[in-house]
C-alpha cells in the first residue's frame, strides 16, 4: 500500500551513474541488467514506495535489490510473444516481502527498454478516502473521482512524455459544450484536457486507456500495465453515495476502465500486478494468497495468470541488505557492525525486508 | 466426640484473656485467676511466664485426643490401632475441606503437645524456695547451659593436656561443619523455654565454636549435635538432562516454562538456522511486536548461539507478553543441556532460569483495584 503517495508523488530523479544496483547482488545479475548499468539514465523516473519512510530522500539515490522474482519476470517478459494476448502476472507474498519493489523494478526495466508504462501506484487509493465524488457526465450511474484521476494523469505525463506525442487519437471526443478533441490529435492533448478540466479527468483517463489498448497491437510500442494492489479493483470500497448507500467498485469510472485494461483481449504488452494486503479493505491481515485477497470475482477476472511469489530474504539477500545499510552508514550503533549484531538483526526481523528496515531505522 | 470437635476447631493455641496461675499450695492443683490482656503476650508463649495449662489439663487433652483419633478411624473405616498422624491429617482435610490459603488457619487435629506450647513448670516449691540453684540469675536455663558447655570445654582441654603429656598426636578428625548450621536464636529460645538477648546467643555460639574447633573436640560430639541442624537445601541439585537425538540424528532437548498464566513447552533442535515456530505459526506472525521477539532472542543471544538452533514451541494461556516470557524461560531451560555448567551458572545469575513469581494481585474490598483506592472526597 502506498500510504504517503501524496507526499511522494513524482519524485523525478536523475538516476545516472549515481545510482547503483546492489554490488553484492550483482552476482545474480543477468546480462540484460548489466547493460542497464552501463547505460546512463537520463529520463526522470518516478519511484514509489509502499512504506512511509522514504530512503530515497535520505540516501539521495533510489536503490533496489535485484532478487529472483524480478529476474524471473524479466525472463518471462523477454520471451513473451507479443502476438499473443497479454499475459498477466500477479506478484504475491507475505506482508513486507518486497512485492511493490519488485513491481518498481519491472517498471524501471520496461521503461528502460522503451515500453509505454501505465503505472498505477496503488489501486487502493482509488477505492477509499475519496473526498470528491461526482456523477459521471458520460454514463449516469457511474461516479467520477477528479482528484485521483488528475494526479494519475500528471504522473503519466511526466513518465511517458514522448509517447504522448506519438500516439494519435482515432476518434473524436467531446468533453463538454465547447471542448472537444479531434481525431488524429496527439494523446498529449487529451491529457492536457484532463488536467485542465478536472471535472472530466476520469473520462480523460478512460480515453487514454482505450486509445492505448486499441493501438498497441499494431506493434509500434509495447505497453506495460503495472498495477499495485490490484485486489482493490474487485473488493469493496469505503465510499458512499449521497444517499449513504455503499459504492461498489464498478460504479467508479476509473476502476471500470482499469478493469477493461486488465482483460487479456489485447496483445502487444504485458500486465504485471501486485496483491497488497496493507491497504486492502475488509480483509484479514493474515491473507496473502491470490484467491483470498482477490475474492471469487477478481480471481475469475484475472484467471489465467502467472503467479510470482516473493519470499522473505534468503541468507545472501539478507547479507547484502545489511552490507548496504552499513555501507551507506545507515546503521550507526557500534554493535550493529559486529557479527553478533547482524545475527540479532536477522533473528528479530525474521529476514523480512520490512521488519529489517523498521529495525534498522532507529539504529 | 464433642470434645474432639472442639479440639478440631481450635486453631493454634490462642486462648482468651484469662491467665491462670497456680500459686502457693500444691504444685499443680490450686488455681488463682489473674487477668491480663492478650496484647501483653509476646510471641514466645513458652517463656512468657509460669504455666497456663496445668499438667492435668494437658493429660486430659491427650486422652481426649486419643479417643477422638479412634473415633475418627472408625468414621473413616480404618483400623484404630494403626491410625497414624498422616492418616488423621488426610481424614480431617477430607471431612472439613477449607479454601483458606494459610495452612495454619485450616482445621487441624494434632497431638496436644504440638498444639499447646511447652510451658515452663513452676520453678519453686511449697516453701517458696526455687529448685534450680541459678534461679535468681533470672535466666536460669541459659546460664546452666553455659555452665554445662564450659564444663565440656574444660573436659576437652584436660583431655588435650593428657594427650600432649603422653606425646600422642591429637586426633585430627574434624566434624564437617559445611552441611550443618547452628541453632537460630528462636530455636534456642524454644529449647530453653526462656527469652534470650542477642548478646547471650552470640556468646553461646562462640563457646560452641571454640569447643568444636579445638582438637579432641570430637569427644563431645554427641553434646554438640544437639545444637546443630543439617542444611538440606544443598542436597536439592537441579539435574540437567542429557541431549536426546531424534530420527534424523539431530540433537534436541525440551524445556518447560511458565509466566503468570501461560505455560509453554519448547523443543530446541541443534544445527538450525534460527527458525522458530509457535503453535504451528511462524514467529513473525505470532509475535508481531518487537518486544516479544526480543524476549525470545535473549537466551540465545546470551549464549552467543543466535542463528544456530531451531525451535518448535507450544504455548497456551495468558497474554502476548506472558506467553513470550514463558517461552523464554522454557528455551533457557532447554538450552541448559547444550551448554557447559559454568554457562548454566551464568544463565542462572542472569535470571534466565528463574520463574518470575509476579502474578496479578488480588483486588481488595473497599478499594477499586489491588492498590488503587476510591476517589477521596473531602466531604
Amino acid at each position: 500500500m502506498l500510504r504517503s503517495l501524496k507526499g511522494l508523488v513524482c519524485h523525478p530523479l536523475k538516476l545516472d551513474h549515481g545510482y547503483a544496483l546492489h554490488t553484492a547482488a550483482k552476482d545474480c545479475l543477468s546480462s540484460v541488467l548489466s547493460q542497464d548499468v552501463q547505460i546512463p539514465a537520463e529520463r526522470p523516473r518516478a519511484v514509489f514506495y509502499t512504506n512511509e519512510t522514504d530512503p530515497v530522500k535520505t540516501f539521495n539515490e533510489a536503490c533496489l535489490m535485484v532478487r529472483k522474482p524480478a529476474l524471473e519476470l524479466f525472463t518471462y517478459l523477454k520471451n513473451s510473444n507479443f502476438a499473443h494476448p497479454a499475459v498477466r502476472y500477479v506478484i504475491y507474498g507475505e506482508r513486507g516481502t518486497g512485492k511493490t519493489m519488485t513491481l518498481c523494478h519491472v517498471v524501471h526495466y520496461c521503461a528502460r527498454q522503451g515500453w509505454l508504462v501505465l503505472h498505477i501506484p496503488d489501486a487502493h487509493l482509488w477505492v477509499k478516502n475519496c473526498k470528491e465524488l461526482m456523477q459521471s457526465s458520460y454514463k449516469k450511474e457511474r461516479l467520477d473521482q477528479p482528484l485521483q484521476a488528475s494526479s494519475w494523469l500528471k504522473n503519466f505525463k511526466t513518465s511517458n512524455e514522448h509517447f504522448l506525442k506519438e500516439i494519435k487519437t482515432q476518434q473524436k471526443y467531446v468533453w463538454g459544450k465547447r471542448e472537444s478533441t479531434e481525431q488524429g490529435r496527439p494523446l498529449g492533448e487529451v491529457v492536457e484536457q484532463g488536467l485542465a478540466r478536472v471535472r472530466s479527468a476520469s473520462d480523460a483517463v478512460g480515453v487514454v486507456l482505450k486509445e492505448i489498448k486499441q493501438q498497441c497491437h499494431l506493434g509500434s510500442f509495447r505497453v506495460l500495465v503495472a498495477v499495485d494492489g490490484v485486489n482493490a479493483l474487485w473488493g469493496r470500497t469505503t465510499l458512499k453515495k449521497e444517499d449513504k448507500s455503499p459504492v461498489s467498485p464498478e460504479e467508479l469510472t476509473l476502476v471500470y476502465n482499469l478493469r477493461k485494461m486488465m482483460m487479456n483481449n489485447w496483445n502487444g504488452g504485458a500486465i504485471v500486478t501486485t496483491l497488497s494486503q496493507t491497504g486492502s479493505l475488509f480483509k484479514p491481515s493474515s491473507a496473502y494468497l491470490p484467491h483470498e485477497l482477490l475474492g471469487k470475482e477478481g480471481f475469475d477476472a484475472l484467471d489465467p495468470f502467472v503467479p510470482v511469489l516473493v519470499p522473505n530474504y534468503s541468507q545472501r539477500e539478507f547479507e547484502s541488505c545489511y552490507h548496504y545499510y552499513l555501507h551507506r552508514k545507515w546503521l550507526q550503533h557500534e554493535q550493529a557492525r559486529t557479527e553478533a549484531g547482524k545475527e540479532e538483526l536477522r533473528f528479530l526481523s525474521g529476514s523480512n525486508p520490512q521488519q529489517l528496515e523498521r529495525l534498522a531505522g532507529p539504529l | 466426640m464433642a470434645a474432639a470437635m472442639r479440639r478440631l476447631l481450635r486453631a493454634g493455641g490462642r486462648r482468651g484473656a484469662a491467665l491462670v496461675v497456680a500459686a502457693g499450695g500444691t504444685r499443680s492443683q490450686t488455681l488463682r485467676l489473674i487477668y491480663t490482656t492478650t496484647a501483653a503476650w509476646k510471641k514466645n508463649v513458652a517463656a512468657s511466664g509460669p504455666e497456663k495449662y496445668t499438667e492435668a489439663f494437658i493429660k486430659k487433652q491427650i486422652e481426649e485426643f486419643n479417643l477422638g483419633k479412634r473415633h475418627l478411624a472408625n468414621m473413616m473405616g480404618e483400623d484404630p490401632e494403626t491410625f497414624t498422624q498422616e492418616d488423621i491429617d488426610r481424614a480431617i482435610a477430607y471431612l472439613f475441606p477449607s479454601g483458606l490459603f494459610d495452612k495454619r488457619a485450616r482445621p487441624m487435629m494434632k497431638h496436644p503437645t504440638e498444639i499447646f506450647p511447652e510451658q515452663r513448670k513452676i520453678q519453686w516449691g511449697e516453701d517458696g524456695r526455687p529448685f534450680h540453684f541459678l534461679f535468681y540469675t533470672g535466666k536460669q536455663s541459659y546460664y546452666s547451659l553455659m555452665h554445662d558447655t564450659y564444663e565440656k570445654l574444660l573436659n576437652v582441654q584436660k583431655h588435650q593436656d593428657q594427650m600432649a603429656a603422653q606425646d600422642l598426636p591429637p586426633q585430627k578428625e574434624k566434624k564437617n561443619l559445611v552441611g550443618s548450621r547452628w541453632l537460630t536464636k528462636t530455636e534456642l529460645e524454644e529449647m530453653l523455654l526462656e527469652k534470650l538477648s542477642d548478646d547471650d546467643y552470640s556468646r553461646f555460639i562462640q563457646l560452641l565454636q571454640k569447643l568444636v574447633t579445638s582438637p579432641c573436640g570430637n569427644i563431645e560430639e554427641n553434646y554438640i549435635k544437639k545444637f546443630s541442624r543439617e542444611i538440606s537445601a544443598q542436597l536439592q541439585k537441579v539435574v540437567i538432562e542429557p541431549l536426546k537425538h531424534d530420527d534424523r540424528g539431530v540433537a534436541f532437548s525440551t524445556g518447560e516454562g511458565e509466566r503468570k498464566t501461560s505455560r509453554a513447552t519448547v523443543i530446541v533442535y541443534d544445527n538450525g538456522t534460527g527458525k522458530i515456530t509457535v503453535n504451528g505459526i511462524d514467529v513473525l506472525h505470532y509475535f508481531p511486536v518487537l518486544q516479544d521477539r526480543e524476549q525470545l532472542l535473549f537466551p540465545f543471544q546470551f549464549l552467543d548461539r543466535v542463528g544456530k538452533h531451531d525451535m518448535v514451541c507450544t504455548v497456551s494461556g495468558g497474554g502476548r507478553s506472558s506467553q513470550a516470557g514463558a517461552i523464554r524461560l522454557a528455551s533457557a531451560k532447554a538450552l541448559r543441556s547444550f551448554v557447559t555448567e559454568k554457562e548454566v551458572e551464568f544463565m542462572r545469575q542472569a535470571g534466565l532460569l528463574t520463574v518470575d513469581p509476579r502474578v496479578k494481585e488480588r483486588k481488595k474490598p473497599g478499594q477499586e483495584g489491588a492498590r488503587r483506592k476510591f476517589t477521596w472526597k473531602k466531604r
